[in-house]
């Protein structure tokens, strides 16, 4: 186990080289010029091109690529082009608030998912068993932005029992975890439900049963365990995506995620934070799956890894 | 924040699935109905009048501790604003937003007033040469920084020494470019040498970059920036989280009238429905551009007052006056002015938040005239498009999303003007950096026929704006991007530029927008108006003509 780890973190290193090269070059293409957007429309020609030499925009590509890669393997993510501060001081700023919000949508999504989707599976084709796929279809459909203000109307505005943005008191999370939790939650429940539907089918729930043993047992350590494993797959990729910034969400609440960060810096043309972002989701994002797949190898005693 | 009156609540209600469904939609419908029948549709004020709301602060900063003594308290203001600052160093400035925020900490030997004038502010009195080459600034005595080092013309010698230095990083140096040397008189006094007449110096050195930061700031950060500015000002720096706020604390020491609040909160809320929502929930008393649509909900609300403040900001469509094709005919730009319902579309889309352009800058401006008006006419645009043989015409037409108050949506209404009176045009919008690079692109490689654009000039002064109308700010050595060219408009602006006269001045930028206006390089749209919203227990709030806000001496009534 600790040799195969340790493989798929080397194998990490070709992997995020071929994102920053790909990040680096897609930034390039596109429109726009970065100086003047810093600068601005009322600074002068000399003030925009005293930007792009400071910015060391007016070099070849190569020698641009080549400081880039040159910073890298020094583990520099170079400056913010707006900021003028490191790169990597920019993401660590931001990475707790995006990490936090992730684990707490997840974890919520989650613990209400599995219990939605085992509550309609034991229920099958009854009308708590079309009320959890209908709430599952509204969970997926509904535009987490809208949804999002919506709350803050019901439970900021009208109820005051939640702050409507920001993340500085403790119970700043809650509105937009929720948020955030819609879609992940009919998402884990929809996929428990129907992994639970078919272990109930097999015969080793059967032969527990006969058993005697009692049903909460049966549910429990033998079907949902095994039920898990699809589940987990679900939970890992979302809450890897989550890592990414959930961009929507962090506008509504004015919450001082990482994905806004990245969308500004596109607006912006800041480059090498951009990069750096981007290179940061990416290693977030392996070792989240390297992460799911150890817990495979744990959850199922039939996976073994060489 | 213990404002949030959850103390207030009176009770809690156990929602089952249906109560909760009632209650937002109940909510949503009470919104609606308020929202459709507004009592009576918002005049705007006529320009340059006061705002609509606009108590005026007691005594200007510029004025030592008043007879009356000032109140002060221990509470937080929380202010909302959408952009997270990039840098809170002065020479970094690029947003007026970020701006509003450093005003608080750093002031300059000049301030820009309510009434549009600089005021003495760390120079008590100034001498200008006869060749207007030279000024001499007697400064305020008994100045500290926040850090305690004295203000002193060595103090200032050395903040200007720093902005002037190329290798810093200053994204708007200009127009400062213009100076020579800053010498010390004696302690007391500054003097800047120019290189050549700028007759604006004065009114241009108000803007927050210029500001007078303290020696250790400024050998601390020769060539980088400090995010934790040491000024002057009536607040000093205390915290700051990347993203979420900007924490200021009054400067017990502070050589002026002390403001009431003794912290401020910037909060940073990028989405304007919920800054909208955070002034509902009692969660801040003052924001900024709330949502366009909501403002006549919100001048109906007893517990909030709307100011919306007049601005710097022209909005225009800019027809490029040297591609192939009609629009280099001035009788064509006049049709497509005549064509466009600027005082409707200001109505019902822009729910009164600007007023018709009728000069080719905002009246907030020195050196704006009133040049006339284009009367919405469709027959008439019809008529003088049929008389100059213009059927058929297509236009390409760009504009921003989200970068001016509605843009997309007014811009389509124009596009829909136009097409009523037989012209076909194809929109398109792209996001704000392709945008610039488009419009930008070489006179013979421009693409578009007539484009959205908006203008606001740092400087309360026709220099930073008549430069949309000088050959020698075409792209891409500037953004006139209609590519107007007429060498009797440049002759005069250029002597206006130099003219140290401020009546003749003020004439030659007059003659010289009038023939622009005739000539109408441009779609004459509005100035937009900037909305300031607040609680209405606070009172001394006003605006800057800049898109600033004016809250230092807020204080609840």
């Amino acid at each position: 186990m600790f040799t195969y780890i340790i493989q798929r973190l080397a194998a990490a290193v070709p992997t995020l080289l071929g994102v920053a090269v790909i990040v680096f070059l897609m930034l390039r293409l596109l429109p726009g010029d970065p100086a003047r957007v810093i600068a601005g429309v009322l600074a002068s020609a000399e003030d925009v091109e005293g930007i792009r030499r400071q910015l060391g925009l007016d070099q070849p590509l190569v020698v641009q690529f080549a400081l880039f890669l040159g910073g890298l393997l020094r583990l520099d993510l170079g400056l913010s082009a707006r900021t003028s501060q490191p790169v990597m001081q920019e993401v660590l700023a931001r990475l707790p608030y995006t990490i936090e919000l992730a684990v707490m949508a997840t974890a919520i999504a989650t613990a209400i998912g599995i219990a939605a989707g085992v509550v309609a599976a034991t229920h099958h084709n009854s009308k708590v068993d079309y009320l959890v796929s209908a709430a599952s279809l509204c969970g997926v459909s509904m535009p987490v932005y809208w949804l999002g203000l919506m709350l803050i109307v019901v439970f900021a505005i009208n109820l005051r029992w939640f702050p409507a943005a920001g993340a500085d008191q403790p119970a700043s999370f809650v509105l937009p975890s929720l948020t955030l939790a819609s879609f992940t939650v009919a998402l884990i429940a929809r996929m428990t439900r129907s992994s639970m539907l078919e272990v109930l089918r097999q015969d080793y729930v059967q032969t527990a049963r006969a058993k005697g043993l009692h049903e909460r047992a049966v549910l429990y350590a033998h079907a949902l365990r095994n039920a898990l494993l699809p589940v987990i797959t679900i939970v890992g990729l979302q809450f890897g995506t989550l890592l990414g910034g959930a961009v929507l969400t962090e506008t509504v609440f004015g919450w001082p995620g990482i994905g806004q960060l990245l969308v500004e810096s596109i607006f912006a043309r800041d480059y090498p934070l951009v990069q750096g972002i981007v290179l940061t989701f990416s290693g977030l994002f392996i070792l989240v799956n390297l992460a799911v797949d150890v817990l495979y190898a744990y959850v199922d005693p039939r996976i073994h890894y060489r | 924040m213990d404002e949030s009156g959850s103390t207030e609540t009176k009770l809690v209600h156990r929602l089952a699935r249906r109560a909760f469904l009632k209650a937002a939609l109940g909510t949503g419908s009470v919104a609606l109905l308020a929202a459709g029948a507004p009592a009576a549709p918002p005049s705007p004020t006529p320009v340059p009048a006061k705002p609509t709301e606009a108590p005026k602060s007691a005594a200007p900063t510029s004025t030592p501790t008043v007879a009356s003594a000032a109140r002060v308290g221990t509470e937080t203001l929380r202010i909302a604003i959408g952009i997270d600052p990039d840098t809170l160093e002065p020479v970094g400035s690029t947003t007026t937003t970020v701006d509003n925020i450093v005003d608080y900490m750093v002031e300059s030997l000049v301030v820009l007033g309510e009434d549009g004038n600089p005021k003495p502010t760390l120079a008590e009195s100034w001498d200008i040469s006869p060749d207007g080459k030279t000024y001499t600034f007697k400064l305020r005595q008994g100045v500290t920084f926040h850090d305690g080092a004295a203000l002193d013309a060595e103090a200032v010698k050395l903040s200007w020494d720093r902005l002037l230095n190329p290798q810093i990083r200053m994204p708007s140096r200009s127009p400062m470019e213009v100076v020579e040397a800053v010498t010390v008189v004696n302690p007391a006094t500054v003097r800047f040498q120019l290189k050549n007449a700028f007759p604006p110096f004065v009114a241009a050195m108000t803007a927050t970059r210029y500001g007078v930061v303290s020696p250790n700031h400024a050998k601390g950060f020769p060539t980088t920036y400090n995010q934790q500015p040491v000024g002057t000002g009536p607040y000093q720096y205390k915290s700051r989280t990347k993203g979420a706020e900007v924490v200021v604390v009054r400067n017990e020491k502070y050589w002026g009238r002390k403001p009431y609040y003794a912290t401020v909160q910037f909060r940073i809320v990028p989405e304007a429905a919920t800054r909208e929502s955070l002034i509902l929930a009692n969660q801040a008393e003052l924001i900024i551009l709330p949502p366009i649509t909501d403002i006549p909900k919100l001048q109906q609300n007893p517990q909030i007052k709307v100011l919306l403040a007049p601005s710097n900001r022209t909005i225009f469509m800019a027809i490029d006056n040297t591609r192939p094709g009609p629009g280099k005919e001035v009788k064509f730009r006049q049709a497509l002015n005549h064509a466009v319902d600027k005082e409707g579309i200001i109505k019902s889309i822009l729910f009164g938040g600007a007023e018709a352009m009728d000069g080719v800058m905002s009246p907030m401006l020195f050196g704006y005239c009133k040049t006339g008006t284009y009367a919405y006419d469709p027959n008439k645009a019809k008529q003088m498009l049929k008389d100059g043989g213009w059927t058929n015409v297509s236009l390409k037409m760009l504009h921003p999303t989200g970068r001016y108050v509605q843009d997309a949506q007014t811009s389509q209404a124009i596009a829909g003007n136009l097409r009523e009176v037989g012209l076909n045009v194809e929109t398109a919008t792209m996001d704000w950096p392709t945008y610039l690079a488009t419009i930008t692109a070489p006179p013979e490689k421009c693409t578009s026929d007539i484009h959205m654009l908006g203008w606001a000039p740092s400087v309360l002064d026709a220099n930073q704006s008549m430069v949309q109308f000088k050959k020698s700010n075409w792209p891409p050595s500037g953004l006139a991007t209609s590519h107007y060219y007429n060498p009797q408009v440049e002759d005069l602006i250029n002597k206006a530029d130099q003219n140290l006269n401020e009546k003749e001045r003020a004439e030659q930028y007059c003659q010289a927008a009038k023939i622009v206006w005739n000539e109408c390089p441009w779609i004459f749209l509005w100035v937009q108006r900037f909305p300031i919203v607040y609680s209405a227990k606070l009172k001394n709030v006003g605006s800057l003509a800049i898109e600033k806000f004016w809250a230092i001496y807020a204080e609840p009534i």
